[in-house]
């Protein structure tokens, strides 16, 4: 019998894809989540094989539930998604997940990756490699994008210049440089676009 | 709706036009610093004619180098303009003009002239950050006031004498000279913010298009959706079968519609084949392999329509399947030919990877390339296109 723990902050879906996974002979939901704090909570009692996480969560999202889950308890994470944004799957590989599905798979195919990933498999959705591998690349170097990461909550250029132990100016050169090449106007702009394509 | 900014406006010449853009700004650069350093040079040589001591002339001559630079640095604070912190702190630009008007003081003193006391002062003043309209006005202000001390300098006699009306005249104008670079600098950046806005709205109007077919597409389907399942309810109790029929028919469009959608959504969505490549190679680092990559760097000539298929499916099965420790990934120009070849140190079962191969084999063989897959220690899949390019010729 495999364990599987199901969090998601939709309860219709949630409490649907239980009931159909529980049809399955070899699964049985032991939990079911609301949040990415539930979900670390109760997988830190129950100890399930497999948890199955919902991405977009409030609070904690389900690729660092993976992630803090992979510290302290033996489960293995299939992270479920209903549009993976850009970076998402570099990001989930990097901390560990096991599987990664899109949330239009059937409730029979998702339970084929449990078992898969129970076995000690990984599992990657061919739709999303697909998308992952046509994520439009960054123009920005690494140190731009410390630059932006550094002053994404709207700190001074001062304050960001502290934080990378830069001069000033060097961080002027920098923001000047990512507004001209993102084609933006202010740091907010380029900080919101660089958060929404998954590159900081 | 992946990046419609992307679709309209292709990366690489964004990142052409930043550089002319820089370009240009370094050519604003020099040309001030040239006007003023024609002005430093021009009083040092009337010193120097004048018969002025060894050190009036360094003076006049060094003491100019250094205003020079200071005016540099208020151009630097110029060029980031428009941010919304201010780009030099008040008490440092205090600092440099405080320059301008030392260097002022000993060299109009030195030299006996009122117009190179002044023009230090009045051209780091027109090189500030000033409103749009203001600087026309000090510009003015400070024109006039030259042109009235030129006057008075040629009355006045003193080493200017001589002749040297010229240097006077000059003198009055390198506020305006330096005024009128920086303006054609800002229509410069207007035109590039304009340009940028021009994409965008590109893209914009890119994806009202997209939200309007997805409406239709949604529309239809959730129509023929809902029709099935309302007969489904009303057959249930007499003909269960053919209301399950019915029931079945209502999932088969849930996947048509998601299917069509996701199409739409990824129409546009075409990356050059070396930002690809760079993907799965991050991709396949971040998975905990260790990635040895030969990229040709101009791999975005390849073939992207056949190429681009098999380097997703390639990348996929190594992802997907996981296991192995080490993965090689090459794309290289051979005389041709484009040649691609994968290999991943995990033994893949030959189940599941079929299907998949098999689609890409005929994809390829259509093509007139080579697909060549090698089960051993190691799982390699190379495959060789022509090079579309040379075919042409």
């Amino acid at each position: 019998m495999i364990r599987v723990l199901l969090a998601d902050d939709e309860g219709m879906i949630r409490s649907a894809l239980a009931a159909l996974l529980r049809l399955e002979d070899d699964i049985d939901v032991i939990a079911e989540c609301a949040d990415g704090e539930q979900a670390i909570a109760e997988a830190t009692r129950l100890k399930p094989d497999v948890c199955l996480l919902d991405l977009e969560m409030p609070g904690l999202d389900g690729v660092e539930v993976a992630e803090r889950l992979r510290r302290t308890v033996a489960t293995r994470c299939v992270i479920v998604t209903r549009h993976a944004r850009p970076g998402v799957l570099r990001r989930a590989l990097a901390s560990g997940v096991a599987g990664f599905l899109p949330k239009s798979r059937d409730a029979a195919e998702v339970a084929a990756v449990i078992r898969r990933v129970a076995n000690g498999t990984r599992y990657v959705d061919p739709e999303i490699a697909a998308d992952a591998l046509s994520d439009e690349r960054s123009p920005l170097t690494d140190r731009e994008l410390d630059v932006l990461r550094a002053g994404r909550r709207g700190e001074t250029t001062a304050q960001i210049a502290s934080t990378l132990s830069l001069a000033p100016g060097t961080v002027r050169n920098h923001i000047s440089t990512i507004l001209t090449k993102l084609a933006v106007a202010t740091r907010q702009q380029a900080v919101l676009l660089a958060e929404e394509r998954g590159w900081i | 709706m992946s990046s419609p900014l992307g679709a309209a406006e292709s990366p690489p010449r964004a990142r052409q036009l930043a550089r002319s853009i820089t370009a240009t700004w370094w050519y604003t650069v020099i040309a001030i610093a040239a006007f003023e350093a024609i002005l430093v040079v021009a009083w040092t040589s009337l010193a120097v004619r004048a018969g002025a001591p060894l050190v009036t002339t360094l003076l006049i001559g060094l003491g100019g180098g250094v205003w020079l630079l200071s005016t540099l640095l208020l151009l630097f604070a110029y060029r980031h303009r428009g941010d919304f912190e201010p780009t030099r702190p008040r008490a440092q630009v205090a600092m440099l003009l405080g320059v301008a008007v030392a260097y002022g003081a000993v060299a109009g003193t030195l030299a006996g002239s009122w117009s190179l006391a002044l023009i230090p002062i009045a051209q780091s003043l027109v090189l500030l950050n000033w409103p749009d309209g203001i600087r026309y006005r000090v510009l003015s202000v400070a024109t006039i006031a030259l042109a009235c001390l030129a006057v008075a300098d040629s009355f006045q006699g003193g080493s200017v004498a001589a002749g040297e009306w010229w240097v006077l005249v000059y003198t009055a104008l390198v506020p305006a000279m330096a005024v009128s670079s920086l303006w054609w600098w800002d229509v410069l950046v207007v035109l590039d913010h304009a340009r940028a806005s021009e994409a965008r709205l590109a893209a914009t109007q890119e994806r009202l298009r997209v939200a309007t077919d997805v409406h239709d597409l949604q529309g239809h389907h959730l129509q023929v959706i809902a029709l099935q399942l309302e007969l489904a309810e009303r057959l249930h109790t007499s003909a269960p079968e053919t209301a399950l029929e019915h029931l079945h028919a209502a999932r088969t469009s849930v996947g048509e519609a998601r299917q069509g959608t996701r199409d739409l959504a990824t129409r546009f969505r075409t990356v050059p084949l070396g930002d690809e490549l760079a993907n799965a190679r991050d991709l396949l680092t971040a998975a905990g392999l260790t990635v040895e990559a030969h990229i040709a760097p101009d791999a975005d000539l390849a073939p992207a329509t056949d190429l681009g298929p098999v380097i997703r499916e390639t990348t996929t099965n190594v992802l997907r399947h996981g296991g192995g420790h080490r993965a090689r990934l090459t794309l290289a120009r051979e005389v041709r030919s484009w040649r691609y070849e994968i290999s991943n140190d995990a033994p893949h079962t030959a189940a599941g990877d079929g299907s998949g191969l098999d689609g890409i084999r005929r994809r390829i063989t259509e093509a007139g390339g080579t697909l060549d897959v090698q089960r051993g220690d190691e799982f390699t899949v190379i495959v060789t296109v022509p090079d579309a390019e040379q075919g042409e010729r």
